[in-house]
């Protein structure tokens, strides 16, 4: 007898969060605290990683088969054309690499580039090092670091020790922020040459405020950093490059008006970002995956989990990290799939190739381009509702797993215009539906709910809402 | 063999006690253990480099034999690792580990009988990103060119590849911040006398230094390991010398008064505002619960009451979780760092619980970890 222990990285998100996942008749996290992203520190996702492995099972339309025999299936529905294939991010460069291939000119990371100037894509795509986060001496945040990218927040406060001014662009106060900006009133932002923007981009982003982000560094000469929320979204950007991309728009748009009827899905459960109207639409769906998935697939194709996997992820700073397991199954279904096997060292050199890099150093980030990119018009407007619902992404929604997080945060003022009660409910009603959730008193702006949650009454990251007790 | 008695020792496998610290006893010890199905399995660190080593249960002799021995930067707590298996196994365990261990015997999570602890030594361990960093400002040297460490004399002493020594001595370390961890400088228990039987190089002298362990038994548990371990041609022990004991004694001392020290430096007492420094330290929390998870003492699983009477949409200014863990851990806290170590806001948690903790436990005169007694009853006194 002896524990099997993987070294491996959170999926959570791209921040690149090294930990053990031992297995122990159940699974176990364990802190790898000589990880340089994190130094063995995890987030409230992190720490609940042994409910997101859920082991998944290959079937056929409901029938459990093997792994070959699924990703033959696959490979005969797919050929029946009108097909498309859709990767966020979750899984290693390798595959990526292989993913690519397969899926020929129909590829969709998530994220909408077509809509982003050219010369933004490498900016979008790598981030900056955390050390430099925390050397910076102004930083602007157009996130909730507590909520989205929790291990950002040690690096702000380690800046904040140092003399660092931080300033959030949110609808909430956080501690961490000496001056708290209101989003509609971000023209009030003093940017210089020594700040430091914080944003993220990912396959919800509305465009135009990501181009108003970036026109605002631009314009103040500062730096600007985006983080992202997928193991490897900045792996999947880097290796895309120069591959024909759609967005997630534009896949739901093609579903929805029936040119794409087969969706391949490479460890990405659909369900989290794509409505369940428009999936059901599909003739097939088909997931290849390490854990099982919350969406109706036609065809699932099982393998190992993320940690028992070969291969490398690159995280936010550019960080190439290795995956501590042996488990290649996937690049195998991928194989049958593209009709010949693909071999993971070939896939591997190419990805070191693409990056720049003679071996996989974990401690060593790789020198990456990072070109300015040209002046930007951004017609970004705040949107205009009486009561908006602001439903702020984090790892819990990005992969449907369960939080202590069923409530809504609103203000003081709010809280006694409605006359709520302590321990009581708030009736939230938007596109015809109502809710009735339990509601915490912080520090939110005016005519603001905030919530990490999915109600199923969104639409976008801002909805306008009705409230009443 | 019997407990009180004291002894120097070493591997007689060569290669283990070339690779193995200080002679390679305990590993030894620990290999002889398995292989004379004195225990089910044992505890070791498998090594992945100078700074990284991963904590396994293994059955296998070889993997004994092949393990890492102690790495300074390697500050892992193994009492939670073996909670609840059911398993009859030998341990090394730092002063803190022996605490987590007897702990989570009086819960009833750990079986002590069937659980032999082989005690280490420590003088302090240290964060391995932190030990990057102060090899690169501090040693001038790229941590991939390190090849060992050793603390002697008060100093910290890194060995690089190209077999040069690199010396700094830990208080200036600890000035610049480097250095231990913070709960280890102010912990008092250097010598592991809690344990089956207490392993070390202190003490050791003569041609035998760095090449021997000494060896202090302190139960009949104790006794029976290292007697399996001499039966077995594993180890070989002679007696230390008065000069060895001697020294050994006033290391402890020594060792034990700077500990007092720190802990007089690290809690200066709060005058004013005793609650609004407990929230403002608590106020990045973002509720993940790494800190129960980690916490040696701590075994009540899932449905806990600092888990259950917390909601994240409560709107307390410090929240349940804290409260009830603050409460529970006056009494069971060992301040072993765990916590602090693995908090994503870098809140230092082990300094808040021990807050709480140090007077609690000196005023009923308990020591948790130390030995099976429970802890007594204790009152709260409310400020009128």
């Amino acid at each position: 007898m002896t524990d099997n222990v993987y070294s491996t990285i959170c999926p959570g998100c791209n921040f690149g969060c090294g930990l053990y996942i031992r297995e122990n008749g159940t699974l176990e996290v364990d802190f790898r605290k000589s990880s340089p992203a994190n130094a063995g520190k995890l987030c409230r996702f992190g720490m609940s990683l042994p409910k997101l492995y859920a082991p998944a099972k290959s079937v056929i339309d409901g029938k459990e088969v093997t792994l070959e025999d699924a990703a033959k299936e696959a490979a005969k529905r797919i050929s029946a054309g009108s097909a498309a294939f859709l990767s966020f991010g979750n899984t290693t460069c390798e595959e990526l690499v292989a993913f690519q291939k397969v899926a020929g000119s129909y590829l969709c990371t998530g994220a909408n580039f077509e809509a982003l100037p050219k010369d933004t894509y490498q900016t979008l795509s790598v981030g900056i090092p955390y050390s430099e986060i925390e050397a910076a001496k102004h930083i602007v945040l157009f996130i909730d670091p507590y909520e989205q990218y929790p291990l950002i927040l040690r690096r702000l406060l380690s800046a904040k020790k140092k003399g660092a001014k931080i300033t959030a662009v949110w609808w909430k106060s956080m501690p961490v922020a000496s001056e708290t900006i209101k989003p509609s009133d971000v023209s009030k932002l003093a940017l210089t040459k020594d700040s430091l923007v914080i944003a993220d981009f990912h396959p919800l982003s509305d465009s135009e405020q990501v181009k108003s982000v970036l026109a605002l560094a631009k314009n103040a000469g500062a730096r600007i950093t985006f983080l992202k929320p997928f193991a490897n979204s900045t792996g999947a950007y880097l290796l895309s490059k120069d591959a024909k991309q759609k967005s997630l728009a534009q896949l739901i748009d093609d579903i929805n008006k029936g040119t794409i009827k087969t969706l391949f899905c490479l460890e990405s459960d659909p369900s989290a970002l794509i409505p369940s109207e428009t999936l059901s639409k599909l003739t097939n769906l088909i997931i290849q995956t390490g854990q099982s998935s919350s969406a109706k697939a036609n065809i699932v194709i099982a393998h190992e989990p993320l940690y028992k996997k070969k291969g490398t992820l690159i995280n936010n700073e550019g960080r190439a990290q290795a995956l501590g397991g042996a488990g290649t199954n996937g690049l195998d279904a991928l194989g049958i799939i593209a009709g010949s096997k693909f071999e993971f060292n070939a896939l591997h050199d190419s990805l070191k190739k693409a990056i720049g890099i003679s071996a996989v150093d974990e401690f060593t980030i790789p020198k990456y381009d990072r070109p300015a990119y040209g002046a930007i018009q951004a017609a970004a407007k705040p949107p205009e509702t009486k009561t908006a619902l602001l439903s702020v992404y984090n790892p819990f929604m990005w992969f449907n797993l369960a939080d202590d997080n069923d409530f809504v945060e609103l203000n003081l003022n709010t809280a006694k215009a409605l006359k709520l009660l302590k321990g009581g409910t708030l009736k939230i009603k938007s596109n015809g539906a109502s809710i009735e959730k339990k509601f915490k008193v912080a520090p939110v702006q005016e005519n603001v709910l905030i919530t990490t949650r999915k109600f199923g009454i969104e639409k976008g990251m801002l909805t306008s809402v009705e409230i009443s007790r | 063999m019997q407990k009180g008695e004291m002894y120097v020792g070493w591997s007689t496998k060569d290669d283990v006690r070339k690779r193995g610290g200080s002679g390679g006893l305990v590993t030894s010890m620990l290999a002889a253990a398995l292989e004379k199905k004195f225990v089910d399995a044992v505890v070791v660190l498998k090594k992945i480099n100078e700074f990284e080593a991963v904590p396994i249960i293994t059955s296998d002799v070889n993997e004994v034999l092949n393990s890492a021995g102690s790495l300074h930067s390697v500050p892992s707590n193994f009492a939670k690792l073996i909670a609840n298996r059911n398993l009859k196994v030998a341990l090394p365990a730092k002063g803190c580990d022996v605490r987590g261990i007897i702990e989570q015997g009086k819960r009833n999570a750990i079986n002590l009988d069937n659980t032999f602890i082989v005690g280490l030594n420590c003088g302090g361990s240290m964060h391995p990103v932190v030990t990057r960093e102060m090899l690169e400002v501090m040693y001038k040297i790229k941590p991939e060119d390190v090849h060992g460490e050793e603390i002697e004399k008060g100093k910290l002493i890194f060995e690089t590849k190209d077999g040069k020594e690199h010396a700094i001595t830990i208080d200036e370390l600890e000035e610049k911040g480097y250095g231990r961890r913070e709960s280890c400088r102010y912990c008092t228990i250097k010598v592991p006398n809690n344990s089956d039987i207490a392993c070390g190089n202190w003490g050791v002298t003569g041609d035998l230094v760095g090449k021997a362990t000494f060896v202090e038994i302190n139960s009949e548990k104790g006794a029976k390991l290292l007697q399996n371990a001499v039966d077995a041609g594993y180890v070989q022990v002679q007696k230390p010398d008065e000069k060895g004991v001697a020294m050994r004694a006033k290391i402890k001392g020594v060792m034990e008064d700077l500990g007092k020290k720190w802990k007089g430096k690290v809690f200066v007492p709060i005058e004013n505002g005793r609650l609004e420094y407990f929230r403002k330290e608590l106020e990045h929390c973002i509720d993940c619960g790494a800190c129960k998870t980690v916490c040696p003492t701590c075994s009540c699983g899932d449905v806990s009451k600092c888990t259950e009477y917390h909601f994240r949409g409560d709107a307390y200014k410090m929240s349940m979780y804290h409260l009830v863990r603050f409460l529970h851990l006056a009494d069971a806290c060992i301040g072993c760092g765990q916590c602090s170590d693995v908090c994503p806001a870098d809140i230092p948690l082990t300094r808040l619980y021990r807050r709480f903790a140090n007077p609690v436990q000196e005023q009923l005169k308990y020591e948790p970890g130390m030995d099976m007694q429970k802890p007594p009853y204790f009152e709260v006194k409310l400020n009128e």
